[in-house]
């Protein structure tokens, strides 16, 4: 049955909020911006909350597509186009207003456009800009905008997008070729890779022509650490290596080539050069993201963060989301529609990807071809110690700051308060305590002036016996969200100080 | 034992300190207070300080010059916190400082600067918070209000981070219990004056009002992601205490 009325505007938004809420990103943090006198909205590096959902994530950003229309038909989402259901699309207008309304009662921190695809991905991109344009010129806006690139629209449009909007992100969707293939046939590597290559590269010119470095910035500790991802002498992961190398049987042939072209190589934007005005107007400030679905295909968690830290290393994005895989639709190539989410498994890739960014790991520390999934009664970096137990246990008056974050039980904050404290003092058990650091999973890996906490034995089965116990319970109520609470970032045991209000909302930004 | 004691703003506790102090009758003889004293002790002299603009400017000056700057704000901002014991603690926490100089701020080992500390995170955190949860409504093209309830004083607190993201718009945030509000005009600077019950009742009507308040719960209502459902983690984010004056939680 065909619905002739078109929906009024609170219906429009019910469709097409529902259509987007798929999307995990919706931070709005990475950009500092003052006000202006004429203006509407700053922007703050740290990002600011201002509701949570019932699902209890952060809403910070009007998140919403342009249109549900969709030329398209991948598998998983909800507006395939052979999916039945009442299609519409706001006007630019209308975005803008319901963005400066919104944004005036102090309900958001700015807008977050996606879109499906009507017409063609360059079409598409258009209504997107001519959105963002009146919201910066007409009205004013200056709060953040985060703007998805849809594969395959023209370099120049993405171009005009990067210097209205904050943030920039093309989903990469799934880690494996074959995957994307099979479930979304419309779009491939290269389409989407394209895209990616050519906000990095503006990102970098914009950065360059203002005087800072190339890359963006990353956290400091990261300077201290040899050998992490960010660091040129880290071994970099190469993305087509990344993408095929360890599927099982997976084949190395031709079709690879594709993937090793486009890149980060500068894209060569056809049509109008960017004036040379362009090159000093921010492009995208706040930097590039994508997101992966997992478990809706077979690939390993190995791979998985393979294919991540690849696009840290050579796409310098910002941040890579994972988006456990929700049954929407019913299709032979998809999981049972009663498959339930696989938080857990989310919840261990992105503590994961937190050791790459924060923690000095590279994804071969945490994962190899022959253990490929992540141990599901321990956080990634217990297991890796439980793993390496030859290099532990170690001595924390001496240790340098990357070995004491490879302890369980010591995050950043910690570390560096250890390094401060025992300049002035002797450290002891109880100091430790005080400076965040949890005894109850740190004790079996460091000693104290030569002593341990407790005539413990360095041995992996008592150790994990130990770890294991304490981290049950907390899993149950993971698996268990509705009864139970959901673990966050910073309850898991993985961020060990307690985290102030301020810290738990950088978390869920993803900024600390 | 003489208390001194004054009303509940910044200027008034200035001075109170300044009298206090003139005074001369030893620390330990006295107490500070802010208004109102619940239950006067039997065996106490109470004096009311007004507050006076000179004396007040004297006191400040004072703790910028001789303590620091660091110290200045984390006094005012401890002045805002609700408890009454405040006054004391900052007094106390002065007196201190006075004989240390700058460092007093990192004596984190005394239980006067503990105790000041204590009321400077508080208070720091609920600003932080209603940056975030603050909602303006609005009829009309009429100026943006917003009605809160916070326990702390927090109104000045958040008035610069508002006002740089409005510069050009008419608004007022009212405390309830208070009854004060910041008033900023657009492209002006910001204000506190005084709100009457009356103006108070007017805006807890006016807000029912607001056309993009059904908007904003439709948006919230959508986003969720019902396979997610997590009523517990939302609620450890946003605590109950909050949402009584948030659009999407009203009804
Ligand atoms: S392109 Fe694919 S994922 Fe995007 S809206 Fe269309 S069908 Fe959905």
């Amino acid at each position: 049955m065909k619905i002739k009325k078109e929906p009024d505007l609170e219906e429009k938004l019910k469709i097409l909020s529902d259509a987007a809420k798929y999307d995990v990103a919706c931070t709005s943090s990475g950009v500092d911006r003052k006000g202006e006198k004429g203006s509407l909205g700053n922007s703050r590096a740290c990002g600011i909350c201002h509701s949570f959902a019932a699902d209890g994530r952060c809403i910070s950003l009007l998140k919403v597509l342009l249109t549900n229309h969709c030329i398209y038909d991948c598998k998983y989402c909800i507006n395939r186009r052979s999916n039945q259901r009442i299609r519409t699309s706001f006007t630019p207008e209308e975005l803008c207003t319901i963005t400066i309304e919104f944004y005036k009662r102090n309900y958001i921190e700015g807008l977050f456009l996606s879109s499906g695809v009507i017409k063609n991905p360059t079409y598409t991109m258009e209504l997107m800009y001519r959105t963002l344009f009146l919201l910066r010129t007409r009205y004013h806006f200056r709060g953040y905008i985060h703007a998805k690139a849809v594969p395959g629209a023209a370099p120049e449009i993405i171009q005009e997008i990067g210097y209205l909007a904050d943030r920039m992100s093309v989903n990469m969707e799934l880690p494996t070729r074959e995957s994307l293939q099979l479930l979304a046939p419309g779009k491939s590597h290269q389409a989407i890779l394209r895209p990616m290559g050519q906000i990095r590269q503006q990102i970098q010119d914009y950065r360059l022509s203002i005087g800072k470095t190339a890359s963006m910035e990353r956290h400091f500790g990261n300077q201290y650490l040899a050998g992490n991802i960010f660091s040129s002498s880290g071994e970099k992961s190469r993305l087509a290596e990344a993408f095929t190398g360890t599927l099982p049987g997976g084949s190395r042939g031709a079709s690879e080539a594709a993937v090793t072209g486009p890149a980060p190589s500068p894209v060569p934007i056809g049509g109008k050069a960017p004036s040379p005005k362009d090159s000093h107007r921010p492009f995208a400030p706040a930097g590039q993201s994508t997101q992966m679905i997992i478990g809706a295909t077979p690939e390993n968690d190995y791979q998985l963060l393979k294919v991540t830290q690849a696009l840290y290393q050579q796409y310098d994005l910002k941040r890579v989301f994972f988006s456990a895989y929700i049954p929407l639709n019913e299709d032979r190539d998809l999981p049972a529609l009663d498959t339930a989410p696989p938080l857990l498994r989310e919840h261990r890739l992105y503590q994961a990807d937190w050791l790459l960014r924060y923690y000095g790991f590279q994804a071969d520390d945490l994962l190899s071809p022959s253990r490929p999934d992540f141990n599901i009664f321990l956080d990634p970096k217990c297991d890796w110690a439980l793993r390496h137990l030859e290099l532990f246990p170690i001595e924390i008056s001496t240790a340098s700051y990357q070995e004491l974050l490879k302890v369980p039980g010591i995050g950043n904050k910690s570390a560096w308060r250890i390094l401060q404290a025992r300049r002035c003092g002797r450290l002891d058990f109880s100091s430790l305590k005080t400076m965040g650091v949890v005894l109850k999973r740190a004790q079996y890996f460091i000693t104290c002036h030569g002593k341990m906490r407790y005539h413990i034995p360095v041995e992996e089965d008592f150790i994990t016996r130990q770890l294991t116990q304490n981290e049950k319970s907390s899993l149950w109520e993971l698996e268990h969200p509705r009864t139970y609470r959901q673990l966050s970032l910073f309850d898991d045991h993985f961020l060990e100080a307690a985290p102030t209000v301020e810290d738990s909302r950088k978390i869920l930004t993803g900024q600390l | 034992m003489v208390v001194f004691t004054c009303h509940d703003d910044f200027e008034s506790m200035m001075t109170c300190i300044y009298d206090a102090w003139a005074a001369r009758l030893g620390h330990s003889n006295i107490k500070l207070r802010v208004e109102p004293i619940e239950e006067p002790e039997l065996f106490c002299e109470y004096r009311h300080i007004h507050p006076d603009p000179e004396k007040y400017r004297k006191v400040i000056r004072s703790i910028r010059s001789k303590i620091s700057e660091n110290a200045y704000q984390d006094v005012y901002r401890a002045s805002m916190h609700w408890n009454p014991d405040k006054l004391d603690i900052i007094y106390r926490f002065l007196v201190l400082g006075f004989a240390m100089g700058p460092r007093v701020t990192r004596m984190l080992g005394e239980p006067y600067v503990a105790a000041l500390f204590d009321l400077d995170r508080k208070v720091t955190n609920e600003s932080h918070q209603f940056r975030e949860f603050i909602r303006f409504s609005r009829l009309n093209d009429q100026a943006l209000f917003s009605l809160i309830e916070p326990k702390c004083n927090i109104l000045t607190l958040v008035a610069p981070h508002f006002a740089d993201r409005m510069p050009s718009e008419n608004w007022l945030i009212a405390d309830k219990k208070r009854r004060i509000a910041l008033i900023h005009p657009s492209d002006k600077n910001y204000f506190l004056t005084p709100v009457t019950p009356q103006e108070l009742a007017h805006m807890e009507e006016a807000r029912k009002g607001d056309t993009y308040s059904s908007l904003w719960k439709a948006f919230f209502q959508a986003v969720g992601v019902e396979a997610r459902a997590n009523y517990r983690c939302q609620r450890n984010f946003l605590p109950l205490w909050y949402r009584k004056d948030m659009t999407e939680f009203s009804r």
